[in-house]
């Protein structure tokens, strides 16, 4: 008998913290980590000893980054492992810190995304390819624009106000790489990069990192937790690509298969949802996503985001923190940004960004490869 | 024109004498459980997890329906330079392939149908004409 997450001990986030996402530079990875765990410790007023374990989500910086960041907080010889899950990496690492609290094996652990801008290297299967080196992922995105804009009738220009709006949400984010508000002129205006997609409808990769700890309700307790700010995760799903039916994208299959189970184990329907969290690295993405999790029908997105309703303070906020377009995406901390962005809106502590009477939030990633992962939060 | 020098002869084969590159046939395989796969390989169906002798080598045709074209305008790899337009087909034969569309095809656009021929792209060190996979409007 296998039992769901919200079928274990409650697991609570009581700590959030960033440090900005922003362009490469010369910052360290070790500051980056540093500065976003001590605002997540600071943030659940608790101390580091507290942390049982730690669950380091990162793509690009190489084997075994977690320790030599780790230890200028002090080495208690807690456990610590890395998580590889691409652009998932951080939604993975957050699933497993629940899993492990949920589970009874800790009270208090860690999740912490960290990279920086460095060069991809993907695995050889030894399996040849037409043109795959041609391919990068803004043409897998592009083709995918092309096949929505003829299904559902829409234009370059409705696509692209995905951007206006992130961008816009991005803009009051201190924590976003870009804080800058945009016209639908400047975003089509932009540099041609695939397709239709424009620069300002592309996620910049950049660096940064994201911290949220997860406690039990007796690591609450004994810590003297403000259980008051405490969110419950009360979902967690993570899904794999399969073979789908031939003419079938698996992107959206995938999202609306891992969105399904989620809604389900929280008991939940779409129209509850307050916000979303998703992955937009791409304009065309939101669209489709929105549409998967099962928030209107197929090719209905257009009309809701025309109409306001993915706004803050519309029917469902989708990507207030700004998202990959706007928030930016140093990938291994991304999915964890989400968690702490829903966190915050759940608390009422979103100052500018904040979405009046939030109280359920959803947070989705899907990775290379393809995988997908989706979380449910509710105050 | 001989029909010259494969760039990629694992994944397409043409008849000798094909001076339009006209009969290339796609090397892909097919599952005992009757699902067809490109390119042909042995470490197991990604439908059923069958392996060995129940994946054979199966010949695709390189006719298909366009699903989604897109012009490349950015590409880090200056080997590729730009613009060119990746394909997504979905072929009679079953799978869904991306590659490259021909330089002088007609423009295309989703539900069009598309054929794949051998393009000359360069030539190789001995000077013989290097021919590769491109899709174009099928005539």
């Amino acid at each position: 008998m296998t039992r769901s997450l919200n079928e274990l001990r409650p697991v609570y986030v009581v700590g959030i913290g960033w440090h900005r996402y922003q362009n490469p530079s010369e910052t360290p990875y070790v500051e980056l980590g540093l500065t976003a765990i001590r605002a997540a410790l600071a943030d659940a007023r608790v101390e580091w000893p507290v942390v049982e374990s730690t669950y380091v989500a990162t793509a690009l910086l190489g084997m075994a980054s977690g320790r030599p960041m780790l230890r200028h907080l002090g080495a208690t010889g807690a456990p610590l492992m890395h998580v590889e899950n691409a652009s998932a990496s951080g939604s993975t690492a957050f699933r497993h810190a629940c899993i492990e609290v949920a589970s009874g094996i800790s009270d208090v652990a860690l999740a912490v995304g960290v990279d920086k801008r460095n060069p991809v290297r993907r695995p050889d299967t030894c399996l040849g390819n037409l043109a795959e080196d041609a391919i990068v992922p803004f043409t897998h995105f592009a083709l995918l624009t092309n096949e929505y804009a003829v299904h559902n009738n829409a234009s370059t220009e409705d696509i692209a106000r995905v951007a206006v709006k992130n961008h816009r949400n991005g803009a009051k984010n201190p924590n976003a790489q870009r804080q800058q508000e945009r016209t639908l002129d400047e975003v089509l205006g932009g540099k041609r990069v695939s397709g239709s997609l424009t620069s300002l409808q592309c996620t910049p990769i950049g660096e940064g990192a994201a911290a949220v700890i997860v406690a039990s309700e007796d690591g609450i307790r004994r810590l003297g937790i403000d259980a008051g700010r405490a969110i419950r995760t009360t979902a967690s799903v993570g899904r794999s690509e399969r073979v789908y039916p031939p003419g079938a994208g698996f992107d959206a299959a995938l999202t609306k298969e891992t969105a399904d189970l989620a809604l389900a184990q929280a008991k939940l329907t779409p129209k509850d949802l307050d916000i979303i969290e998703l992955h937009d690295a791409f304009t065309v993405e939101e669209l489709h996503y929105i549409e998967s999790i099962g928030l209107c029908p197929e090719g209905h997105g257009v009309r809701m985001l025309k109409d306001g309703a993915l706004d803050i303070g519309g029917q469902c906020a989708i990507n207030p923190s700004g998202g990959l377009i706007a928030m930016g995406h140093p990938i291994g901390p991304t999915g964890i940004g989400q968690i702490g962005e829903i966190v915050m809106q759940l608390r009422g502590e979103a100052g500018p960004r904040q979405h009046r009477g939030a109280r359920i939030g959803l947070a989705h990633m899907v990775g290379v490869g393809a995988v997908c992962y989706v979380h449910i939060l509710q105050r | 024109m001989q029909p010259g020098e494969l760039l990629k002869p694992g994944l397409y084969s043409a008849a000798p004498n094909d001076r339009a590159g006209a009969t290339v046939r796609l090397k892909g395989g097919r599952c005992r459980c009757g699902y067809f796969f490109f390119p042909m390989q042995t470490y197991g169906c990604e439908r059923c997890g069958s392996h060995g002798d129940a994946l054979t080598p199966c010949e695709l045709s390189a006719d298909g329906t366009l699903l989604a074209e897109a012009t490349v305008h950015l590409h880090a790899d200056k080997n590729r330079p730009t613009p060119f337009t990746i394909v997504k087909v979905a072929l009679d034969d079953g799978p869904v392939i991306r590659t490259l569309l021909a330089e002088d095809s007609a423009p295309v656009a989703p539900g069009r149908r598309v054929t794949g021929r051998l393009a000359p792209v360069g030539q190789s060190e001995s000077g013989e004409t290097v021919l590769d996979l491109r899709f174009s409007i099928a005539s």
